[in-house]
């Protein structure tokens, strides 16, 4: 009689590297805030971002916003010298929050 | 979502807008990006199919709220790990229970795979004096470790042989490299990895690299190739369905061997001579290309007629690809021609040198300004604006070459330089063919590495 060869099988996948933080805190109300948009220069953006600056504006009296080409491109050939100057530019430019897109 | 990561980091809070289809893939990545959880804003269905009237509405009726509660609400934040090691036995039973739990917990393809023993393990780790747990990089999107150790496992899977262990190190090591873009493997347009190999190692491990040398049937290049895709899924995570967002992808591509005796015999460079190793230099080198077309019966001895037809097969195989050329990535573009060693060898014969080839494919292998700026702007949108070749000249997103007159007629190469054309010798000795291939850009640029065997190289 044939016996069937029995295997204990390792695990193929890796340990996570990164260790992973919290998501910042959220404010509760927008008002009084400054908004700045990220782009990625794909996916329509310059026609998203005013449609979404002029709906936070009519929810929101006291909100101000500061679009993508102060920042540039989060993407392709730029994206490494824009990332690296994030977080110096979003403390000169004074932002409390951000809406970064397209993604698709 | 790697620009909303970063800001997340800093203490601000953001809303990342994503079309529909990519909502899993948002949430698959955050991990690897260090953050426990990325809100997301939804943007109904996707805006490349959309007019603007329909987009508004969309917008306003979804995206906008959803940004608000993004920026307001706490969020459910998930840093759960899966608390396993590579020595954890998952799986235990027969060759079927192995498979059927692998298949289970997404770690296979969907062929069989070979149960990853610790004796199989220790076989391959048997052929590197690399330590088992050096971490050769960290992949994302998973944000996983890639250690020699599980290089070994998904090498056991794949049905590779011990031997095969150096060359699958210095792939995990082309993934690893910042400089290929290993987080734009699930990209939508699905380019897939191809393997180039060469030096001694080819003959040695008897990689096919003649008749045949791309499709499946020879051990070393069938389970190599497969070896990557194992290790995308079970390292990288890369997941159709989730993290793998290709719309069509390809099953993946076998090792393209380099014949190395058919270069030396004419006198050209070898491809990893070509890239700056030593001519003779055991090399891996990884990239992602779109597709490949077959540039056939080459006739004739004339090199500038052949040159002309081989450089037709670049254009013709290359066109939204043309954004890694001009536009958001300048000069990344890499096709790659692998010809049959006939045709370099008729190349030779008339005093035709590599480099020579490479000058006459820039020369020849151009397109109408106005059909590029088609494929990257009024066809695909991937430069928004419509904008001309002389505009992105003047926003230093083409070469200045790119940019030499108005009309929309005049010729404009599919490349930068002449040394952007990847050549490599395969395939049928005795035929005169060649394969065109398109390159993917920074999206698995293709990167080349050194293979260091063992001090006692059995």
């Amino acid at each position: 009689m044939k016996t069937v060869e029995e295997f204990e099988a390792l695990w193929p996948g890796g340990v996570n590297a990164v260790p992973a933080i919290s998501p910042a805190p959220r404010p509760v109300d927008l008002n009084g805030k400054r908004i700045g948009f990220l782009w990625d220069y794909v996916f329509r953006g310059d026609e998203i971002f005013p449609v979404l600056e002029r709906a936070l504006a009519e929810a929101y009296d006291d909100i101000e916003f500061v679009g993508y080409d102060a920042f540039g491109s989060t993407f392709a050939g730029d994206e490494h010298e824009t990332l690296a100057a994030l977080p110096r530019r979003l403390k000169e430019l004074e932002i409390d929050a951000v809406v970064s897109g397209v993604g698709g | 979502m790697r620009a909303s990561a970063i800001v997340e980091k800093t203490g601000i809070p953001t809303a990342s807008l994503v079309c529909d289809g990519f909502v899993g893939q948002a949430a698959g990545i955050a991990p690897g990006l260090g953050i426990a959880g990325l809100p997301v804003a939804r943007i109904v269905g996707h805006v490349d199919g959309q007019d603007l009237d329909e987009l508004q509405q969309n917008l306003r009726a979804v995206t906008a709220d959803a940004v608000i509660g993004c920026l307001t609400r706490p969020v459910d934040a998930d840093s759960a790990a899966s608390g396993l090691a590579s020595d954890t036995v998952v799986a235990r039973g027969s060759f079927d229970d192995v498979n059927a739990v692998f298949y289970e917990r997404q770690w296979s393809d969907g062929l069989p795979i070979v149960p990853p023993t610790a004796g199989r393990v220790a076989a391959f780790l048997a052929q590197t004096d690399d330590d088992p747990d050096r971490v050769i990089g960290v992949l994302k999107p998973s944000g996983s470790a890639a250690t020699v150790r599980n290089v070994a496992i998904n090498g056991v899977m794949a049905n590779c042989l011990p031997e095969h262990m150096p060359v699958l190190i210095a792939i995990a090591e082309a993934l690893a490299d910042p400089g290929y873009g290993v987080e734009h493997s699930g990209d939508t347009t699905g380019g897939d990895a191809l393997i180039i190999l060469s030096g001694p190692v080819v003959e040695r491990l008897q990689f096919n690299c003649a008749e045949a040398s791309l499709r499946d049937g020879y051990r070393a290049n069938t389970s190599v190739g497969r070896f990557l895709r194992l290790f995308l899924r079970n390292v990288a995570r890369c997941l159709p369905g989730a993290t793998d967002k290709s719309t069509f992808g390809q099953t993946w591509r076998v090792v393209l061997a380099e014949n190395g005796a058919a270069a030396q015999e004419i006198g050209w460079p070898s491809f990893s001579a070509d890239a700056g190793f030593e001519p003779d230099a055991n090399v891996v080198t990884v990239g992602r290309f779109t597709g490949s077309t077959v540039i056939g019966s080459i006739y004739g001895n004339d090199p500038d007629t052949i040159a002309r037809y081989l450089a037709d097969g670049l254009v013709r195989q290359s066109g939204w690809e043309l954004v890694f050329t001009v536009g958001f990535s300048r000069g990344l573009y890499r096709p790659l021609l692998v010809l049959s060693p006939m045709v370099a060898k008729t190349l030779a014969r008339s005093g035709t040198t590599k480099q020579r080839l490479r000058d006459l494919l820039f020369e020849y292998a151009r397109l109408p300004a106005g059909k590029l700026e088609s494929y990257i702007g009024a066809w695909s949108n991937m430069v928004p604006g419509n904008r001309t070749l002389n505009q992105l000249v003047e926003a230093g997103k083409a070469a200045p070459h790119y940019g030499e007159s108005d009309d929309p007629e005049r010729l404009v190469p599919i490349v930068g330089k002449p040394e952007d054309i990847l050549l490599v010798l395969s395939g049928d000795p005795l035929r005169a063919n060649a394969c065109a291939f398109a390159g993917n850009g920074m999206h698995g640029f293709p990167t080349g590495k050194r293979i260091r065997l063992p001090a006692k190289w059995q």
